[in-house]
Formats: C-alpha cells, structure tokens, sequence
C-alpha cells in the first residue's frame, strides 16, 4: 500500500512542482530584491546614537523625530543641505535634457536628414559609455578650460547624460503617432506653429513627462559622475559615500526611505494615469 | 506626350529650403552639448593619455608608457574588474533569466504590475541599497552563518571585504539591466510558435532550447552588454563592500584622477576602458544596424 | 494626356470656373512616377470620385488637391484660384482623413469646433454651429465624449462634421469608408450622398471599390498608373469602358480578339470564324484588329439547338454558381476559355456544368476597347 501512495503522491507532486517551481522562485527572487531595501527602512529606526548602523540595536522613531521637527535635525550637519541640492540639480538638468532631448526625437522620428547615422551613435554611445570614463573626460575637459567645479560643472554633466535617455523615450512615443493628425490640423486651417503647439505637443507630452522623470530619476541616483564633477557641492548620494567612510546616521536611511516613498508615489501614480488613458 | 506646366510656383522652392534645414535646426541644441561635452571630452581623453608631467603642468610626449601601467602596476586591479564583471554578469544571467520567464510567460494580467514590482527597488537611492549588503553580509549576519554551517566558509572566514561581497553588490545593482532587456524579448515572442513545437512532438524542455531561448538571444546578449560595461568600470561595490585589495580598475581610475592628480595615466586607464567597451558594442551595433541604437 | 473635363454636365455653366482643376499635374517620388500628367476639370456640386486600385496615384492626386503634398510639375486651380503649392491650411478645403484622425485629446466638441477656432468665429457662433453640425450627422449629445469612446462609424461622422463645419467650397474623402464593416458601409454611402446633395458642395471621394463609386458618384475618374484611363458617369464607363483595364477593372469584361470585316456595317470576325456584329460608330477610327467585350449580364443563355438572334457564341457550360439573386455561370467557348455570364434567376430554365449552350446577346451591347 505504502509502495502505491508514494508512486501516486509522486505522480501528483511532481507537476504541481513542476508547474509552481518558477513561481517559488520568482517569489523568492522578489524577496531578494526587496529585502536590502527594507533593510534600509528598517535600520532608520535603529535606535542608535551616532554613525554605526549596521546592527540593531532597538526601535526607535527619535530619528524621523529628528528629520521632520529638527530644525537642524540634531546634529546631521549638511544632509538636508545635500538633498536640496540633488533635488535642484534632478529638476533643472532633466529639464534641459528633456528640452534637448525632445527637439531630438522629433528631428529623428519626423524628418529626413543626411547624418542619421552619426546622430544616432552619438547617442548612443554615452548610453554605453562605462561612467567612470564619461565623469573621468568631462573633468579633464573642466580642467583645461579652468572651469571651477561645482553645481554648473555638475548640471552640465547630469543634462549630457540624460540626453540620451530622453531621446529613446520621446522617439517610442513619436514613432506611435498618427502623421494624418497633424495633416488634419493643417487641413484645418492651423499654420505649423499652431499645429505644433495645439496637437503635438499635447499628444507627445506624456512621453516628453515620462522622459522628463527618468532624467530626474538618473540624476537624482547619481553618483560616479557626480564623483568626478562635484568639485565642493555635495549632492545626497555624494554625502551618503562620503558618510560611509565615517559611519552613516539613521536620519540618512530615514532621507532615502522619503525618497524612496515618493519615488515609488510618482511611479505608481504615472501607471495608473497610463492604464486609465488605454 | 506631355507639357510640363511652364511655372512652377515659386513658393513651392522657397518652402522647400526653408523645410531642409528644420530638421538641423531641432538637431543643433542637443547634437551642440553631445558634441562639446561629450565627443570632445572623448577625444581629449586620448591626446591627456599621452601627456607626461606633474599636476598642474603636463606636456604632450607621446606617453605610451601611460598606458603599459595597466600592466606592470595595476594588473591586479584590471583582473579585478574583469572577473568580478564576469562573474556578476553570469550570476545575473542565472537570477535574471528566470524571473524574466515568469513574468513574460506567467505574468498574464499582472504583467505590468510585476514589472513595476521588479523596478521598484532600484528607486530606493543606490548607495543606500549597496550599503545594506553590509549588513546583510555582516560577519555576524544569517548570511555568514549559514554558510559557515554549510563549510562554505572556515571558522573565521568573512563575507564582506572580500571579492564575493564585491560581486553580490555588483549583481544586486545591476539585475534590473539583465533582466529588461530579456524581458522584452521573450514578450515579443509569438506564443503560437511554442504551441507549434508542442504539436511537432517537442517536450516542454526541448521547446525551450530549441524555440524560446534562441528567440530571446537579442535580449540576452542586449543584457548582458547592458551588465558587463557598467560593472567593469564600477568601483562604488569595491569601496563599499571591499578593502584595496578588491579594488577594480575604476578605483585606480577614481583616485588617480581625484586623489593623487595624475591625470595621464588615469586617462589612458579611463580609454582603454573605452577601448574595451567599444570593441564589444561593434559587433552588436553591426548586426542590429545604428537605427535601433535609439530603439 | 488629352485634358479630361468632366464628363457629366457637358460643358461648364458660362463663365464659371470649375471648382477644383488640375493642369498637367505630375509627382515623383525619386525615380517613381506616381501621378502622370493629369489634367481635369470638376464641376461645382458634384460627387466625384477617383477610382483605381492601390498605387494608381489616386490618392496622392488628392493629397496634392489637398495641399498635403506638392506637385513635381503642374498647376491645381481651385475656383479658379491658382493654389499650387500653397499649404493646407490656405486652401478652402477639407479634408475626411481615411483614419480620421479624430485628436485624441481633444472632445468631440472640440474637434468639430478645431477649425473655427483658428478663424477666430465667436464662441456663441461656435457652439450654434457645432450642434448644427452634429445634428446633420446624428450626434447629439456627444459633444463632452473623447473620440476613442465613440465606434468606427461615429468616428468617421464626427470627422466628416468636423470637416464640413467650416463651410469648405470643396470637400476630399481618402477611402473614408473603408474600415467600417460592409453594412455600416453601404449606410453610409447612402448618409453621405444625402448631405453631398443637403449641403450642395463638391465632394471628391477617393476608392478601390466600384460598386461604392458607382453608387455614390456622379462622375467616376478610372486611373491607372498615375493617368485618368477613363472618366464618365458610372453607366458611360461601365457600358462603354474604351480600355482592357477599365473593363476589367468594373467587372467582367469577357475581352476577345477579332478583326474588323466591314466597319460600316460593324462586322467582325473572331478568329475561328464567327462573325459578331457590333455598332458601326465604335469601330470607326480603329484598325484592322480590335478587342471586344461584352458584360455578363447582358448574356443570355440558351440551349444548343435553339434558333437564334444576334450575336451567339456556341460553348459547355463548367461551372454554375446559385447566388440568390442569380446565377453565375462559366462557360467555354472558343475565343474565351472561361465565358462569364451573369443570368437573374427568372424562371426556372437552369444550366448545369456540362450543358452544351450558346451564349447570346444583342450587338449594341458590345463594346470596343483599345
């Protein structure tokens, strides 16, 4: 009897492994992804005086106290000053790089032009371009020309890698739209200008918006260029590196789970925003 | 047969050239601070590479020698860079593939839901997820036991500060670049052409090797590409995770540049990454063509 | 090209100018030749449409009418106006896209309203209009509703208010009909042939399928290969089609080769020897070879040894389709492998394949094509 049940449980088990294992492993995976990210919401509450964070120590919520109601959040010198930098430094370079980017796509996706080619590597290549290498030049290019470094030399480096990145999601965007719409505004009595602004631009702009929050994104999350260009500014990734020599607070893992938090608001908000629209 | 028209309107010539330079005009802006900041840069990076000196006053001498230090003095570190990247591109094919498979062919409604499940970690600040592996590795952590039970490890052996952690870190940060790009491929493959194999007498498992996997080779390679070249120029994982002697050419490069000052040598080190980088786009470049570069 | 003027009313009312007209109009694109030394007049209020299958030019010809391309070569006129290569958006005309192109993002309302917000019309005129328009083609009440709520066909109906709302003195349909599904389709022939002749403007429709021109225009342009092949009201070039393309073109041609015996009296021979009879003014100006048709319809079938009168042509029945409303039958004959006839299923005489027949008809309606 034992000999049967076994062959049978076998028969029934075998499949349903079969069928679950990937799922296993997907969960596990997940899991995988996740947890250095709670770790890092977790340890803001690690009841810990100073700088050594990495072991737990206790709850304690004194560190979001300090973030939120401190006026110079007790003790934590330059964080707040750092991550009003970044935020600054993401909203104006991924302004310029959409700007840039943008006019870009539409050259690409609407025109005809000799040189296709080439345009289309040079954007490409800062894509592939290992940043140590991209951070690396544009110092030395600082350096030759005498440019003191600091937040200009950074935005210009922030804006020149997002360039690229604005490109590829404004071209998908474009490439997706209909040309007889602007034939029809013409068709319409509007001149180019008009067209432009009363039908392209709002077709393309969840595009050019979605362009607009990668670069943010990329530049907010920078760190090797930023290394390179940063001269005395000190960007939030900046002060967090140069913090972990020393011993990372609480209050900076409390920073990055706000980011955290209202990054993921953004994103979640933008793809409930796309299902709504399809 | 025919009389052409004997004028033709001069407004038709005058839009015309107008209309040629439109498109150079959206091109100048952009295609300017590519230039400027980027491509000039590059090209500097090179002429810097053969300079000889003493910050601040370097002179143009044909330095070969710049670039020979790769070998006599930082061997150890390019070794670094280029086994920890292997290792952490393969052990991230291995995670990645997978999960990649599960949300392609498993995903079903929830597709895009998990896909937003896959990305949402990396928003949390880089650095700050790096720096969990410390914890998560710490010698006194679950990791490190676990593995000490298993004798993966001796009595006082060490996760962190060693070329493991190095590569966790690595495969860890850039996971979510192995698994887009496979993702995208498997998706597009037309689910019939399984059926097809099925019908045909072909095993689950053979289907795969013979019909699933080979169509997702673009996004296999794109990801591995997309993987490697970051994680060879890497140094962040190194510094954080590591001691000087995991150190991979990035950190050679980082200090030499910022620290010690001794930009010839670093730029040679910085284009021969670019060297190495370029030659392993080539042949992808040639066989997708430029006009998919920018997808 | 001979210039082709529309053939319908005869000559243009005294004095006034066609509403659109094309002068020896070319495009190229590169090496391609896409519309090739057109040249034709359209009258005021009329329904017009270019027929030809895909990559005739018929299309670009419109594009050019339209503003959205220019011409190679040529002048388009428009009410006299020379408007050569000025752009759409000078042009007294509109246009009902073949997508659309409803804007996505803008509400019905808006999109009807599009083009008299860029003449600066009041925005009490504006909605006056606007409600006037979506009464003529039955949507009231949508005005709040986006384009993608609405289905294929009240897609199309919004486009057409949103083109006709601006009062254009001539009006250009690409394929408009063409994604809808056949009954919604006929429907709207018959919608838009209605506000062609409410509204009383010249509507120039493009189309691949001839039953559609056929019912809805007035006068039918046939092109082919960039050229005007044929131009005429649909019974003119459906009776008496002139070239092999056009008669096949409109439905079976049933094409024979013969040479003329006597042209005064109009009496051929085909090549194994049967003499056919047609009118004596189709051959005049041909030569010696000529090529005839005859439509299916006109074929009457009868059994072999009947008497008959007229022109026959003795064959075997291969093939005999029960359609309903009739019957298709196949036969062969000698100048023609696979004789199409078409016969209304009147009274019960049925062939069946095998059947020894002859195929007759009256000699006026054949025709000679070059």
């Amino acid at each position: 009897m034992t000999a049967t049940t076994t062959a049978s449980t076998r028969r029934k088990v075998m499949p349903f492994l079969r069928r679950h294992t990937l799922t296993l492993y997907a969960m596990v995976a997940f899991a995988y992804l996740f947890i250095p990210v709670l770790l890092v919401i977790l340890f803001g509450f690690n009841d810990v005086s100073g700088r050594f964070n990495y072991s737990w120590e206790g709850f304690t919520l004194d560190s979001w106290r300090s973030v939120f109601l401190g006026a110079e959040f007790g003790g934590v010198p330059g964080l707040f000053d750092s991550l009003l930098v970044s935020l600054r430094l993401a909203f104006l370079s991924a302004l310029g790089a959409t700007v840039l980017g943008t006019l870009i796509a539409l050259a690409l996706v609407r025109y005809q032009f000799r040189g296709r080619s080439t345009t289309n590597l040079i954007l490409f290549l800062p894509m592939a371009t290992p940043e140590v290498v991209m951070g690396s030049s544009i110092l030395a290019l600082f350096l030759a020309i005498r440019f003191s470094l600091g937040f200009t030399t950074l935005l210009v480096a922030h804006i020149l890698f997002n360039i690229s990145y604005v490109v590829v999601t404004v071209k998908a965007r474009l490439q997706g739209f209909d040309r007889h719409l602007e034939e029809a505004a013409m068709d319409l009595y509007a001149n180019e200008w008009e067209t432009f602004r009363r039908v392209t631009l709002p077709m393309i702009m969840p595009g050019v918006f979605a362009a607009f929050l990668l670069a943010f994104a990329l530049s907010f999350d920078d760190f090797i260029i930023s290394n390179f260009n940063s001269g005395q500014t000190v960007t939030f990734p900046l002060y967090i590196f140069g913090a972990a020599q020393r011993g990372i607070p609480p209050e900076v893992n409390v920073l990055g789970t706000l980011v955290f938090l209202v990054t993921v608001t953004i994103m979640l908000v933008n793809v409930w925003m796309q299902r709504r629209r399809t | 047969m025919s009389t052409v028209a004997q004028e033709a309107a001069p407004t038709t010539r005058g839009t015309n050239w107008r209309r040629k330079l439109v498109p150079y005009g959206l091109l100048l802006p952009g295609g300017l601070w590519l230039i400027v900041f980027y491509v000039v840069p590059m090209l500097r990076l090179v002429s810097v590479s053969l300079q000889t000196g003493i910050y601040p006053r370097y002179r143009f001498s044909w330095a070969w020698s710049n670039y020979a230090e790769l070998v006599t003095n930082y061997g150890g570190q390019a070794v670094n860079s280029f086994a920890y990247a292997l290792s952490a591109t393969v052990i991230a094919f291995l995670i990645a593939y997978p999960l990649a498979y599960f949300i392609a062919f498993r995903g079903g409604r929830w597709k895009n839901f998990l896909l937003v499940m896959l990305l949402m970690p990396f928003l949390m600040p880089f650095l700050l997820r790096t720096l969990s592996w410390k914890i998560i590795l710490a010698d006194n952590g679950l990791v490190v036991d676990l593995f000490k039970a298993l004798n993966l490890l001796g009595e006082d052996g060490r996760l962190l500060a060693t070329g493991v952690a190095v590569v966790a870190g690595i495969v860890y940060n850039f996971l979510a670049f192995m698994t887009l790009p496979i993702y995208v491929s498997l998706e597009k493959i037309d689910r019939s052409l399984v059926e097809a194999a099925n019908d045909l007498y072909a095993s689950p498992a053979v289907a795969f090797r013979k019909v699933t996997f080979p169509l997702s080779r673009p996004g296999v390679v794109a990801g591995t590409l997309l993987t490697f070249i970051p994680a060879v120029g890497d140094y962040v994982n190194a510094v954080l995770l590591g001691t000087p002697q995991q150190f991979m050419i990035g950190n050679v490069i980082q200090s030499r540049f910022l620290v010690v000052l001794d930009y010839p040598v670093a730029a040679a080190l910085s284009f021969t990454l670019m060297i190495v980088t370029v030659l392993l786009i080539i042949p992808y470049v040639r066989a997708s063509g430029t006009e998919d570069l920018v997808a | 090209m001979a210039a082709v003027t529309d053939g319908g009313s005869g000559l243009p009312g005294a004095g006034e100018p066609p509403a659109v007209e094309l002068e020896s109009v070319t495009k190229r694109f590169g090496d391609f030749t896409a519309v090739d030394d057109i040249s034709l007049g359209i009258e005021e209020n009329r329904f017009f449409a270019l027929l030809g299958p895909s990559g005739c030019g018929k299309t670009t010809t419109l594009r050019m009418i339209g503003g959205f391309e220019e011409t190679t070569a040529g002048i388009i006129r428009l009410h006299g106006e020379d408007v050569t290569g000025r752009k759409p958006y000078r042009r007294m005309v509109n246009t009902v896209f073949q997508s659309y192109a409803l804007f996505p993002h803008l509400t019905i309302f808006e999109n009807v309203a599009f083009g008299l917000r860029r003449q600066d019309v009041s925005d009490e005129d504006i909605k006056h209009r606007v409600g006037e328009m979506l009464e003529l083609v039955q949507l009231t009440g949508r005005e709040k509703q986006k384009p993608r709520t609405l289905s294929g066909g009240q897609q199309q109906r919004v486009a057409l208010a949103r083109a006709l709302i601006n009062h254009p003195r001539v009006l250009l349909l690409d394929e408009p009909l063409g994604a809808l599904d056949l009954k919604l389709r006929k429907e709207m022939q018959i919608e838009l042939k209605r506000i062609q002749n409410e509204v009383g403007i010249t509507f120039i429709h493009v189309t691949h399928d001839q039953e559609e021109a056929m019912t809805m225009a007035d006068t039918i342009a046939v092109m082919h290969q960039g050229r005007i092949e044929r131009m005429g009201t649909a019974t003119e070039i459906y009776e008496d089609p002139r070239t092999g393309f056009v008669a096949g073109f409109l439905g079976a041609s049933n094409l024979m080769q013969a040479d003329v015996v006597d042209a005064s009296i109009g009496e051929v021979v085909l090549a194994q020897g049967t003499r056919l009879r047609v009118s004596a003014d189709q051959l005049s100006g041909e030569g010696r070879r000529v090529r005839l048709g005859v439509r299916p319809e006109k074929i009457h079938l009868t059994p072999a040894d009947s008497p008959v009168e007229g022109n026959a042509l003795a064959g075997r029945v291969i093939d005999a389709s029960f359609i309903g409303v009739s019957t298709h039958y196949l036969v062969e004959t000698e100048p023609i492998a696979q004789l199409a006839v078409m016969a209304q299923n009147l009274d019960d005489r049925r062939f069946a394949p095998g059947d020894s027949v002859q195929a007759v008809w009256r000699p006026e309606h054949t025709f000679v094509v070059t």
